[in-house]
């Protein structure tokens, strides 16, 4: 037996730091390879931690709310097994894998398999199997649980353990069931799972519940009551994870970038039946039909108009620099804040191609395991907060791009056709630009081409 | 629509009253919808195959066979019962009237929930609309519906070359209609429902082979389920061969030929059971843009919407054709159709054999739960361990969990015994809410009866060695 140090690896491509989260482990805790020690959260995501090795921990190296440097001290370990960590990878919450230990003196060499195939049946009820890692998605990515180890690394069952009474609850709530760690045996998620992750965001943002008319981020259907909580001292906690860097975002944004910003509001009569005509057959591959593909398809049109508006301004440099891609970012409602991931090079995709990987970027935003390559090079962004019941709103650029165009809920206004009052659905949209780079008039010519493609979608196939 | 024809507005459109159907309408009506449900045969056709001519009749077969086969079968205990006979006209007569009643108790909840029947035979004629045409002379109804929802259900499949004649060829609606017992009938197909016959009518006295053309029974269904069927099979002499396909039926006997030669069995009847085509060729479906696959299926998703405002279920649908599924979805469709949420996400859709004994399985077979990755573990335990069967005098069977031991969840409920129907519900609630063989362990179970088996298969799994399981001897 000897002690290990674990030190923090480096959990998300390159970022520097992580606060911890949870713990779920304690001083003398035995622990198996590939069990979860802590979750870390990063500017980016939730992170389970797994350990390194067999063995019992000796000393942690941080409390909840700490926030910790890539290669600072985890955890002590006191083992028989020497392994050598990691410190620098793109791998993720990875450990090195056996093949890469080190020769060990004390070790014959017949050992080798790997020491999760000398533990006890790996499904004796004693072990205390991390269930919610083998439900969660990141287990199914690729870090093994011991079972799964023993087992040859088959993969799992994909279906999460609820009664068919909370499947329905989640679908009610529009949660999805599988972002949702169960508190149960073995990983069930329970009917307070789910509702406790339906009102997540209020509390896994601030800790302390907001009345229902502040605006919180909230994930929550709209007009869905919220718990109110009275109480009687202020609060403050501490400023992590991905608020702290939404906030540092868009301070940088707000003090650096001049914005202008324009309110437009297009009669969406053509869109409305363009996608009710496309739905059928693009859902047909099993994806949802959102009328957001055609939005990206009529920003991404625009925006080979205006190349001005795909751009970024080096103020240090003194140099302008117009992107030869097409980087769609799409601001995406989490549970933890706003997360947003980018549709590379939009202008090569069709509609099916964009309504799939719209759906895998969200769907991967919502569940935190969007990787930091996949929210990275944007060149424009899209926010919508139609889906917050809002109608216009001001945008705020992402740094360091040049624009972004935020777009309304469709509804039914009356509106003027040949002086007489008739009811059609309406879009309603407004984009924000930086004034360093762009004047009013970039500004008008950029949303008459976008009103036009919004208007008469058909003109998009024109440059197909 | 042609000038001159003036349409309907049809808010929901039901098509097909089935177990599906008539599900649906009813809780899309409780749902505030107004609801047109159309079937061929109108009020009449209100239950569909399955109450009219499937589960419901052969169930009355099945039952008075049983009880007529088993009241000469306590002898050793000392009962001595007279000579038994089955009057099958009157028995036509008795079935009709259950049958009825429970038609009628349908036909009372749509018309309460105030759901319109309306017979005919739907088609579209483009999107949102259709044709309603009866089959008596009156013109047809064109309908513009809001939405759509179809139950058309399946009909049997014929044997190319030997079409139905409802004489010598019958399907299993025929069959179920018999005034007279045959002396002898070849049963067409080893599925469910050439079983199901099969051995009713050789209860009744009938002399009975079933041909097959797949070297096994009952195909899909985990072979050591079936031993305890054969067995009972063979004591009841009913012939049964495999790998036989049939080639004609002249002259009161059917020749069937195999890889080994030809065979010829005498029989008064034939009684075709090969299968079931979803009812999906004759509603115009390609005026609304939807294809069926080769199968003739419609595709759908979790919510079970086949196209905007045009929702499928039951047996025109994948999955197993049967009524219970075609219920649950037309609820599920229902929902959807009236803007709530809704999925179709069963963790498992049971089925059930009424055989002799029966078999009943929910969720996953071993291998199925070892091709999904689990680490499986598989207790068994024989019906001989039952104190309630041996005083039934059948102890024939076993019951059977399939355990995911990663999470400690029951995924895999097998019953094969007398109510073995009955008994799986709980397998499929334990399935449903994910329990652990403690669960079903600690649940107390009354003694002395068959449910106890559920109970004590947990705890002979709970009781092993961690690690071990029962091996698959124990299948035979």
């Amino acid at each position: 037996m000897s002690e290990l140090e674990f030190r923090l690896p480096d959990v998300g491509e390159g970022l520097d730091a992580g606060e911890i989260v949870e713990w779920h482990v304690q001083p003398g805790s035995t622990v198996v390879r590939d069990q979860v020690l802590a979750e870390v959260e990063t500017d980016k995501a939730v992170v389970e931690i797994p350990s390194p090795v067999n063995g019992t921990v000796l000393r942690l190296g941080g409390e909840v709310g700490d926030v910790l440097e890539i290669g600072a001290l985890l955890v002590v370990f006191e083992t028989d097994e020497s392994v050598k960590i990691r410190s620098h990878g793109t791998g993720g919450p990875a450990t090195s894998p056996a093949a890469e230990q080190p020769p060990i003196a004390e070790q014959p060499p017949a050992e080798e398999q790997p020491p999760a195939a000398e533990q006890p049946p790996a499904a004796a009820p004693a072990l205390p199997t991390p269930a919610a890692v083998a439900q969660s998605p990141e287990a199914a990515a690729g870090a093994p649980s011991p079972t799964a180890a023993a087992d040859g690394g088959r993969s799992r069952i994909g279906r999460v353990l609820a009664s068919p009474a909370t499947r329905r609850l989640a679908l009610e709530t529009g949660v999805d069931l599988t972002a949702v760690r169960g508190s149960g045996p073995g990983g069930r998620v329970t009917a307070d799972d789910v509702r406790a992750f339906a009102a997540a965001p209020a509390v896994a943002d601030t800790g302390v519940d907001e009345t229902a008319g502040a605006a919180g981020g909230s994930s929550a259907e709209p007009g869905e009551p919220r718990r109110v909580v009275r109480r009687l001292a202020d609060e403050t906690v501490p400023l992590r994870g991905l608020r702290r860097s939404i906030a540092k975002s868009m301070t940088t944004s707000w003090q650096q970038i001049p914005h202008i910003t324009e309110f437009r509001e297009v009669d969406a009569t053509a869109l409305v039946r363009a996608r009710a005509s496309l739905r059928p057959h693009l859902e047909a591959d099993g994806v949802a039909f959102t009328f957001l593909p055609l939005l990206v398809k009529a920003v991404v049109a625009t925006l080979a108009e205006h190349p001005k508006f795909n751009a970024s301004i080096d103020m240090a440099a003194e140099t302008i620099t117009y992107h030869g891609r097409r980087n769609i970012g799409l601001a995406t409602a989490t549970a933890a804040g706003l997360m947003v991931p980018v549709v590379k090079d939009a202008d090569g995709k069709s509609l099916g191609e964009l309504s799939r990987e719209i759906d895998q970027l969200a769907s991967a935003a919502r569940d935190r395991t969007v990787s930091s390559a996949q929210m990275s090079e944007g060149t424009f962004t899209i926010t919508n907060f139609g889906s917050f019941g809002g109608w216009l709103a001001t945008p705020i650029i992402r740094p360091p791009e040049a624009a972004i165009a935020g777009f309304g809920r469709i509804r039914d206004s009356v509106v003027p056709v040949d002086g007489v009052p008739v009811v059609r659905p309406t879009l309603p949209l407004s984009v924000s630009a930086d004034h360093r780079l762009i004047d009013g008039d970039d500004m008008g010519a950029f949303l008459a081409t976008l009103i036009a493609y919004l208007a008469d979608p058909i003109l998009l196939l024109k440059g197909e | 629509m042609v000038v001159g024809e003036v349409a309907e507005g049809v808010d929901l459109l039901v098509v097909g009253a089935g177990p599906g159907g008539y599900t649906a309408a009813l809780r899309a009506a409780a749902l505030g919808r107004s609801v047109l449900l159309v079937d061929r045969l109108g009020d009449a056709g209100v239950g569909g195959v399955c109450l009219q001519v499937g589960c419901i009749p052969s169930k009355a077969l099945i039952e008075v066979a049983e009880v007529a086969h088993r009241a000469g079968g306590l002898g050793d205990a000392g009962l001595t019962v007279g000579d038994v006979s089955v009057d099958m006209a009157r028995f036509q007569e008795w079935k009709a009237a259950k049958v009825g009643g429970l038609t009628g108790g349908v036909s009372g909840l749509l018309r309460r929930a105030g759901v319109e029947v309306a017979a005919g035979e739907f088609r579209f004629t483009r999107p949102g609309s259709g044709v309603l045409q009866s089959a008596d002379d009156r013109p047809p109804r064109h309908l513009q519906y809001t939405d759509v929802l179809l139950s058309t259900g399946s009909r049997p499949v014929e044997l190319p070359g030997l079409p139905r004649d409802g004489e010598r060829v019958l399907d299993s609606t025929d069959a179920l209609a018999l005034q007279t017992l045959p002396r002898s009938i070849v049963v067409v197909g080893g599925g469910y429902i050439g079983l199901e016959l099969g051995t009713a009518f050789a209860k009744l006295g009938t002399r009975v082979t079933i041909i097959e053309a797949l070297d096994r029974l009952l195909p899909g269904v985990d072979a050591a389920l079936l031993r305890p069927v054969r067995q009972r099979l063979k004591a009841l002499g009913v012939d049964v061969l495999l790998g036989h396909r049939v080639e004609g039926f002249e002259d009161g006997v059917v020749t069937a030929t195999a890889a080994s030669g030809e065979k010829r069995v005498s029989a008064e009847k034939m009684i075709v059971a090969i299968g079931r085509r979803p009812n999906t060729d004759g509603l115009g479906l390609k005026k609304i843009g939807i294809t069926p696959d080769v199968g003739g299926l419609l595709a759908v998703g979790p919510d079970r919407m086949a196209a905007p405002h045009v929702a499928a279920i039951g047996d025109i649908t994948a999955g197993p054709a049967l009524a219970h599924k075609a219920t649950a979805e037309g609820e599920v469709a229902a929902e959807v159709l009236c803007g709530k949420r809704a999925a179709f996400d069963p963790a498992a859709i049971p089925a059930v054999v009424f055989s002799d004994p029966e078999i009943a399985v929910a969720g996953l077979s071993p291998e199925e739960a070892r091709a999904q990755g689990m680490d499986v573990a598989v207790a068994r335990l024989p019906l001989s361990a039952s104190g309630r069967a041996a005083t039934m005098d059948a102890t024939e069977g076993f019951t059977q969990l399939v355990v995911d031991r990663s999470v400690d969840a029951v995924v895999g409920v097998h019953i094969v015994g007398p109510h073995a129907s009955e008994l799986i519900a709980e397998g499929v609630l334990a399935i449903e809410m994910a329990a652990s063989p403690l669960d079903l362990l600690a649940s107390i179970h009354p003694h002395p009866t068959l449910s106890e088996m559920t109970s004590d298969v947990a705890r002979s799994l709970l009781h092993q060695p961690a690690g071990a399981t029962v091996p698959a001897a124990a299948a035979s």
